[in-house]
């Protein structure tokens, strides 16, 4: 049994959810965009395997059940990222996401 | 003891660096190479929080497939790889409500007690049961969305769509 800084672990959670908005607001490349909102996710990630260590078994693997199925979304959410990406790319030639100002491609 | 420490401080602040980093760089191929050891450094840290699995996930998808989507992206979408972003202004707005979002939540954070604890590990079986028993639906679900998530990606990026 290791002992953690649970304070600390969710503070630093914060910190990259904040670091992950502050690229959504800022960036205009679509795939940097992409960048922060995993970032974000990972902080998101982050607190449930935290908590999880935090708490007994019936929370926990809770935490860590949510944490795992949380991978996979994230996961998916980049697949179909990237497939915006490519059909941008494709019909307007830039992947900047001010010259994009319809969602129809 | 205070090894472990010491490793969840260096973690942390290795996250917190290249998090930063991978954004504020110019060439995106760096920002990559930033934004995977961002994933290296979060997957520690699940090693450290006795949750070998997600570290291992964390690995694998984050640093492995993830990574390797995103420089996929980079390669067709530009004629030269290494090519510099133009840089963009930071506006005083988005670093405000940004930085005013991280305050609020960090207070939050002091809320919770503060001195270290003991860590609850999980054995991996234990985890397979409840991801399959317990939260099954959750499982389900995912897969529910992902279906259609992968359908639509190849509907988006599909040769001969007017």
């Amino acid at each position: 049994m290791t002992a953690f800084p649970l304070a600390g672990l969710v503070g630093l959670s914060a910190v990259l959810l904040g670091v992950g908005l502050f690229g959504m607001l800022t960036r205009r490349n679509f795939i940097l965009l992409l960048i922060s909102i995993e970032i974000a996710m990972n902080a998101a990630i982050l607190d449930f395997v935290v908590f999880a260590a935090y708490w007994g078994p019936g929370y926990g693997l809770r935490g860590q059940s949510a944490a795992v199925v949380l991978v996979g979304l994230a996961a998916t959410e980049v697949a179909v990222g990237l497939a915006i990406v490519l059909a941008l790319n494709r019909a307007r030639g830039s992947i900047n996401v001010t010259e994009s100002a319809t969602l129809r491609l | 003891m205070i090894l472990e420490a010491l490793a969840f401080i260096v973690l942390g602040a290795v996250a917190v660096f290249t998090a930063l980093a991978s954004l504020l760089v110019r060439e995106l191929v760096h920002t990559i190479l930033w934004v995977a050891t961002f994933f290296v450094a979060l997957a520690g840290l699940y090693f450290l929080l006795s949750a070998p699995f997600l570290g291992v996930l964390q690995l694998g998808v984050y640093a492995g497939a993830v990574t390797i989507l995103l420089l996929f992206g980079v390669m067709v979408t530009r004629k030269r790889i290494f090519a510099r972003e133009a840089a963009t202004g930071i506006g005083p707005a988005p670093l405000a409500l940004a930085l005013l979002v991280t305050v609020v939540l960090a207070t939050a954070a002091a809320a919770v007690p503060a001195a270290t604890t003991q860590v609850h590990g999980y054995a991996v079986a234990l985890l397979s049961a409840a991801l399959f028993n317990d939260y099954g639906a959750w499982l389900l679900l995912l897969g529910l969305v992902m279906l259609p998530a992968l359908a639509g990606a190849i509907y988006l990026v599909r040769e001969g769509r007017d």
